[in-house]
């Protein structure tokens, strides 16, 4: 390390001796080693201002992050207090693990718990298999513009609000009053009986997957067509030369080939697994609570008690638990998939 | 390159024998894909025509693949009130002012982490990481913006908590880190300090990367809901999804938001046309940014 500053700070000598030539100097010392440290090694009043510049562009970055990020890691301490909103954050008595214990006492934890983590295992196996049969069959399509637009069809939904998803599920599922909607109808027509969807919570776990599916199906689709294209084509090349038909080829060859992708999104997402969708289910089942055996997740319990209820200090314990678990996971995901793969570090 | 240049040839010359029967797989596919494509987009399809369908049609059927029979009395009542202006002005607040905010922290942030100066990046880099990892959570968040910052039924209270995506921060790392080293470097020898550089260098030179980032801030931005429905209670402050969300929540107060002269309010109409009216921009951006978004998403994905 202090070896390789020092020859920088050689190279940087040469070049500002003489600067026209050292140009083309530099120009080939960077290709080897970057070379930015010259911008603080060189004479000094130069680089104080060169890293002065750059905090100042930092800033309002760092001044967000300070605020948004790590100020509330810090009002966590509220989860440990019998908090009052006159008194303030600092200003509530502590009152040790109360708060942990009033939320297992109420027996909700086991639900909610068991709900997040049902419906995550649900969501990302549907949405990853979905992606991944999107992407194959994608790459199957030789008509240039039908791809294309139905490319743009499948990624459409990702850039669909909750609210609207909302009442499109509403359209499909119950209609104008509670009366049929598109699905009964179609229910009708084989004779099936019909289904008071919003007061039945035993199918939402599967009307919650399909939503995901059709909300994430394309992005997920985007992420694996870009790794298929990575695919060098000569191994299509040796394939077609030994005579394997195309489906042959997309079997053995694009599926292990995207093991990789898989797997770190895979894991990414059960690093994610201890977070709900919030916005999704909360929008889709809002205060609806026949539904709530099956689709309350900690995230709409959370926010369901700090809005109706107040309580803080369980609040804030529930997303506690939810923070430390769920960094257990994220840390855990995020290590094994940097062993696994060094293309990816960040999804 | 030269390789990839020469295997395309080599394709060329063999696909001419396997070009003749498509195989089942390919037929397989097109099918497959086509029926995804509708199930994408058959509901967005019955929002649309149940806008246009009248309401008496809808309260039976609850549903119309086609505008059986032709209506634009929503669209009359939501245009003839003040309310959709006002949630749209909420909206167009919310997303411009919160995209360029956005932007600004985000490129300067993101730039000064790709510069790689030692003592600075290397610890901003933990910094905005971190956050990927652990947050405080929801209830300290609802204390700072209430309790701290006071911002309640202001928008800069839906703004603020997402103005800085620890994702994208990346995303505009990794391509920061990518542009010629020479030309900072000839800048500098030029004698050009370094927020010189980065506003009349890196900036001009990132305009792709930036329109991408600024396209995934402003869709966040406009669909955001839930941290106004957190923070916003005045309905004369709603954006578009807060009251459409209100509308679905509670059905009698879509009398309130077309003027008071509609009595009969077409309700359930209204909620559509309504959406139709929130997903608009968004459908007539589409065509243009998918192409921004998909870049977006394999720059962070293959090279974060």
């Amino acid at each position: 390390m202090r070896r390789g500053v020092a020859t920088r700070d050689n190279d940087l000598t040469v070049d500002t001796t003489q600067p026209p030539a050292g140009t083309v100097m530099t120009g080939v010392a960077t290709i080897k080693d970057p070379g930015q440290p010259a911008k603080t090694r060189g004479p000094a009043r130069k680089a104080g201002k060169g890293s002065w510049a750059l905090l100042l562009l930092a800033a309002p970055g760092i001044i967000w992050f300070f605020v948004f990020s790590y100020a509330p890691m810090a009002g966590l301490v509220v989860a440990f207090k019998n908090f009052s909103v006159s008194k303030g954050i600092f200003g509530s008595p502590w009152n040790g693990l109360d708060n942990f214990k009033y939320f297992i006492a109420s027996g909700d934890a086991p639900r909610i718990v068991t709900n997040t983590l049902v419906l995550n295992v649900l969501f990302l196996a549907a949405s990853l298999a979905a992606g991944l049969l999107l992407a194959v069959m994608l790459n199957e399509l030789r008509a240039r513009f039908f791809k294309r637009f139905m490319q743009s069809a499948i990624f459409f939904p990702y850039f669909v609000s909750p609210i609207v998803i909302s009442i499109m599920l509403q359209v499909l599922l119950s209609g104008a009053q509670g009366n049929g909607g598109a699905v009964n109808d179609m229910l009708g027509i084989f004779n099936l009986p019909q289904v008071s969807w919003y007061t039945e919570p035993g199918p939402w776990p599967w009307i919650l997957t399909i939503v995901k599916v059709w909300q994430m199906g394309g992005y997920m689709s985007v992420i694996f067509l870009a790794a298929i294209t990575s695919i060098p084509e000569e191994v299509y090349e040796a394939g077609m030369l030994d005579g394997a038909s195309r489906t042959k080829m997309a079997v053995s060859i694009t599926l292990p080939l995207l093991r990789p992708t898989a797997a770190i999104l895979l894991v990414l997402g059960v690093g994610r697994i201890f977070y709900g969708d919030f916005g999704t289910i909360y929008a889709i089942v809002g205060d609806n609570g026949t539904l709530f055996s099956t689709t309350d997740v900690i995230d709409t319990y959370v926010f369901r008690s700090l809005r109706t209820i107040g309580d803080f200090g369980t609040t804030a314990a529930i997303g506690l638990f939810q923070s430390i678990v769920g960094f257990i996971l994220i840390t855990a995901a995020v290590l094994v998939q940097r062993k696994y793969s060094k293309e990816t570090t960040i999804l | 390159m030269s390789a990839l240049t020469r295997t395309s040839r080599v394709s060329n010359t063999s696909s001419k024998t396997a070009k003749p029967k498509p195989e089942p797989f390919t037929v397989a596919s097109y099918i497959g894909v086509s029926l995804f494509g509708l199930f994408s987009l058959i509901p967005l399809w019955m929002i649309i025509a149940g806008s246009f369908t009248k309401e008496s049609v809808l309260a039976q059927k609850g549903y119309s693949f086609f505008p059986s029979e032709f209506s634009l009395e929503a669209y009359q009542a939501i245009f003839g009130g003040t309310a959709l202006l006002k949630g749209y002005a909420a909206t167009l607040f919310i997303t411009i002012v919160g995209t360029a905010l956005s932007l600004c922290a985000t490129a300067a942030l993101s730039w000064v982490i790709a510069r790689r100066m030692p003592r600075i990046s290397r610890p901003l880099t933990v910094f905005a990481y971190l956050p990927m990892l652990f947050s405080g959570g929801l209830v300290p968040l609802y204390l700072l913006v209430t309790q701290v910052l006071n911002l309640q039924n202001s928008w800069f209270a839906v703004i603020l908590p997402h103005m800085m995506a620890p994702f994208l921060v990346f995303v505009a790392v990794s391509f920061f880190r990518q542009l010629p080293e020479e030309i900072l470097d000839s800048a500098k020898v030029d004698g050009a300090g370094e927020l010189r550089i980065f506003f009349q260098i890196v900036l001009p030179l990132s305009k792709p990367i930036l329109a991408v980032i600024g396209l995934f801030y402003a869709v966040a931005y406009w669909n955001e809901w839930f941290t106004a429905l957190l923070f916003i209670s005045d309905p004369e402050k709603y954006p578009l999804q807060l009251m459409l969300q209100n509308l679905i929540a509670n059905v009698t107060s879509a009398a309130q938001l077309p003027s008071a002269s509609a009595a009969a309010a077409p309700i359930y109409q209204l909620r559509l046309a309504l959406t139709v009216v929130t997903i608009g921009p968004i459908l007539l951006a589409y065509p243009f940014a998918q192409r921004y978004f998909v870049k977006g998403l394999t720059l962070g994905a293959t090279k974060g």
